[in-house]
């Protein structure tokens, strides 16, 4: 049960609001969003009802949904939306918000998706690139699944999908050093 | 020898796609009378009239068979163009071949084309009996009555006024202005009400062609459409508006308190009043049910401050009689009483306001400044609930139909509230958001983005005290989860309910009323503001539950009528109407009672010629009947006949098929 009027102020929106530079006030709860979301039946709660929930200020349940982290922010909702909110924006700022407070959701589903982004931006670091078969080897070692999606790999490696190296990019060095301060800006916040 | 003239409409497909129109024509010119028939696209077109024209002058046709839509339609129409090619109009007559054919058998096009002609052959046979008729002339008494004077009652009383017509204009409480005189702002562009409604208040008071007659009911109305005589029953005000001016010594020092109906109750008011500081006309009266003076005969104490003498506490009920052409009945609405809902603490809680409760309390005249405070400790509310559809769209408890105002005028209240209480919070539970109007869904946008007003969907389930708070329980369906908001107070959007004494007023002015008590319309789309009697026209919310611009929009509609139907020095009329032979009227008079317009009184004549004895008849006044029939069917000796549907016509009708 939702109890409301008892917290006062809802700071949640606020801090959704400021972060994203949208105005989830604006939603008027069509549902275009959910029609149009490639991944919206994966998410516990599609991306309307997490309007309504920034909107009455449930950060606790906002955080802890898994639909921050399917949102794949491809814009598809935004594009369709009747009330030009930027929806992926909404989403990310919830996922920001969420792990700087320190809200984890552990499901296994979550956890994978976490592991993929954490292995792509390692990827990207070292390679200013993705190196696929590293990608893909590194996943399944990590989330401890070996032979997920092997069927696929051969298929692909014909077709040229996954190359075999990976030929760094010229500007690596610039990227990486991108990447340093970008963790020496988040150090000294 | 008769000589009729047949015209079949294709009217485009209507009516050719289901009915073979040229077997219709081949079959309509077997008949002997037929000396002319023919077929066309659409009949009604300038050239299918002159083809009508025509072969009237060609044929010299004695009728006129026009196989086509319903009368209703085109009956006018195809009247004047027999007018133009010098017939009477009414030799005219129309098989309803669309309606009645066509469009209901449209899966069957043999049956459809059999009926079509067995149609067409009643007209045919009907047409030959027909008789030359001419329109009534009927004198018009040039002046209005307005009954109720909101803010409908008063738009229709300055736009007839303005035509330089006379207009009576009857208002049931001490001062005009009605429901819009208590709100505070009106959506959608929270204009003040008060400053847009007190000046066409004055205006009414000073028009040349108003009389204002407050603190009055209508009790009896006579006559019909043009000629009626109305009685009016001004109560007792015991205060001599003449010489009354107004300057407030006598409710300033009146001892007795009564509730205040204005604030709805919220503060008191004396038992010498003007209910609101702008009322019009702004002279005090007593409330007699009230005052000590006149239920005790103790106290007096007006009359001794009054400078002038204006108290009168002999002053008696008065009967103002008028003549008057036509009538505008704008009543109102009464707010419908929340008391069976039982699950919401209705009556138990006192934090639980009804939204014209709540608008008093927002209003800048209002009983507290313009401040929303519970009513239970005087506190100023933070969390406010706004409970919509309390009585509406709720058949169990309360009525079908949807109040049509409520979504917005909540929509405001939110609004409101935050311009009164920065740091307040309003919820909204809704069932749907009906915003149709002009600048209506920008004005929920604005209630939903800027003022940060947070709507749930659902209908609260129940309310419970919890502290000095209450606790209102519903679901969020946009979450499908049960919801609980902690309210200092709930503002209940109560429905919209017709005047309790509609249905009286209705059998008194001889109109009918739904089963809401809504006055009713002649018809729902195209007549919108007339009644079925003739001269009496309907303005806001007696009508049905309507906003400001709506009601505004119908009286001044209702004054066209008005100024249209006193266009003329005579009102012209169609001639069907009934007619009595005195020699066969045996006098029983059941003619009289069926009449549904009181068109038929009695008359007295001579037994026989040159009698001097006389016996009682029936006699129809020409002006009334609108010709309907019911006298000629309950007439047991056949002695009444309805021009344009004699008996030799029916029977003609009868016999061709």
């Amino acid at each position: 049960m939702i109890t409301l009027g008892t917290q006062g102020k809802n700071t949640f929106l606020a801090d959704v609001n400021k972060k994203s530079g949208a105005n989830v006030l604006e939603c008027y709860q069509c549902g275009k969003c959910v029609g149009t979301c490639p991944v919206s039946q994966y998410m516990d709660f599609p991306p309307r009802e997490i309007m309504q929930m920034i909107k009455l200020g449930l950060r606790n349940e906002s955080y802890m949904a898994n639909s921050h982290w399917f949102c794949l922010t491809c814009s598809a909702c935004s594009g369709r939306c009747p009330r030009e909110i930027d929806i992926p924006a909404v989403m990310e700022a919830v996922r920001h918000l969420a792990i700087e407070e320190n809200y984890i959701n552990d499901s296994t589903k979550v956890k994978e998706i976490r592991k993929f982004h954490e292995i792509f931006l390692a990827m990207i670091k070292r390679y200013g690139r993705n190196y696929e078969l590293r990608m893909m080897a590194e996943f399944n070692i990590r989330t401890r699944n070996l032979f997920k999606d092997m069927h696929l790999a051969p298929k692909a490696l014909l077709k040229g999908k996954i190359p075999l190296g990976v030929k760094p990019l010229k500007s690596a060095k610039a990227i990486k050093r991108m990447y340093e301060l970008a963790e020496k800006l988040e150090k000294n916040k | 020898m008769a000589r009729v003239g047949v015209f079949v409409c294709f009217c485009g497909a209507n009516i050719a796609d289901y009915v073979d129109v040229p077997q219709v024509v081949e079959e309509v010119k077997r008949i002997k009378e037929v000396k002319f028939a023919t077929e066309y696209k659409y009949m009604c077109s300038d050239p299918g009239q002159g083809m009508i024209r025509d072969a009237i002058v060609q044929n010299k046709l004695t009728s006129i068979v026009v196989a086509a839509c319903s009368p209703r339609m085109h009956e006018k129409t195809f009247r004047k163009a027999l007018s133009d090619a010098g017939m009477n109009p009414y030799l005219l007559e129309v098989a309803n071949i669309r309606e009645h054919s066509s469009w209901v058998h449209q899966k069957d096009k043999k049956a459809a084309t059999e009926k079509a002609m067995d149609l067409c052959r009643m007209a045919v046979a009907k047409s030959i009996a027909n008789e030359q008729l001419h329109e009534i002339s009927v004198p018009v008494t040039k002046r209005a009555l307005v009954i109720g004077g909101g803010i409908a009652g008063i738009q229709a009383a300055l736009d007839i006024a303005d035509a330089r017509i006379p207009v009576v204009l009857v208002e049931r409480s001490p001062s005009i202005g009605g429901k819009m005189a208590q709100l505070d702002e009106t959506f959608p562009t929270l204009d003040c009400a008060q400053c847009i409604l007190t000046p066409k208040m004055v205006d009414v008071a000073s028009h040349p062609y108003i009389e204002l007659i407050p603190y009055s009911e209508v009790i009896e109305l006579q006559g019909f459409v043009g000629n009626y005589k109305v009685r009016i029953k001004k109560k007792a005000s015991y205060v001599n508006f003449k010489t009354c001016t107004g300057c407030g010594a006598c409710w300033q020092k009146c001892p007795v308190k009564v509730p205040n109906e204005y604030n709805m109750g919220i503060d008191k008011r004396k038992a010498i009043y003007t209910p609101f500081p702008q009322a019009v006309p702004n002279k005090p009266v007593i409330d007699a049910e009230h005052c000590t003076m006149l239920t005790k005969g103790k106290c007096g104490i007006c009359a001794k401050v009054c400078d002038k003498g204006s108290i009168d506490y002999t002053m008696q009920d008065e009967i103002i009689e008028r003549e008057i052409g036509a009538v505008v009945v704008a009543t109102g609405y009464d707010m419908w009483d929340p008391k069976p809902y039982e699950e919401y603490g209705v009556g138990r809680f006192k934090d639980i306001i009804t939204s014209l409760e709540f608008e008093r309390m927002v209003s800048a005249n209002g009983p507290t400044n313009g401040v929303p405070i519970r009513p239970s400790d005087g506190k100023v509310p933070k969390n406010v609930v706004f409970i919509k559809c309390v009585g509406s769209r709720d058949e169990a408890k309360g009525i079908e139909y949807c109040s049509k105002i409520c979504c917005m005028y909540t929509t405001k209240h939110t609004i409101l509230l935050h311009h009164k209480v920065h740091d307040s919070h309003a919820y909204v539970f809704y069932m749907d958001i009906r915003a149709a109007g002009k600048g209506y869904e920008e004005f929920v946008k604005k209630a939903q983005v800027d003022t940060g007003t947070t709507y749930l969907r659902g209908r609260v389930s129940k309310i419970y005290k919890k502290g000095d708070k209450l606790m209102v329980r519903g679901e969020d369906a946009q979450l499908g989860q049960v919801v609980e908001v902690e309210a200092d107070m709930v503002v209940l959007a109560t429905a919209v309910s017709a005047p309790k004494d509609n249905p009286d007023l209705a059998r008194l002015l001889g109109i009918s009323y739904d089963k809401y008590g809504y006055l009713s319309e002649a018809h729902p789309k195209l007549r919108p503001v007339e009644t079925a009697k003739a001269g009496i026209f309907l303005a806001g919310c007696t009508q049905a539950p309507k906003d400001i611009p709506e009601t505004v929009s119908q009286a001044s509609a209702c004054a066209a009528k008005v100024c249209g139907l006193f266009a003329g020095d005579t009102m012209k009329k169609d001639p069907m109407v009934s007619t009595i032979n005195n020699e066969y009227c045996s006098g029983c008079q059941n003619c009289v009672k069926v009449c549904p317009y009181g068109a038929i009184v009695t008359d007295d004549v001579p037994i026989g010629h040159g009698s001097k004895e006389l016996r009682t008849v029936a006699k129809i006044n020409e002006g009334v009947c609108q010709g309907c029939g019911s006298c000629v069917a309950i007439c047991r000796s056949m002695a009444i006949n309805l021009a344009g549907f004699t008996d030799p016509q029916i029977i003609n009708e009868i016999v061709s098929i």
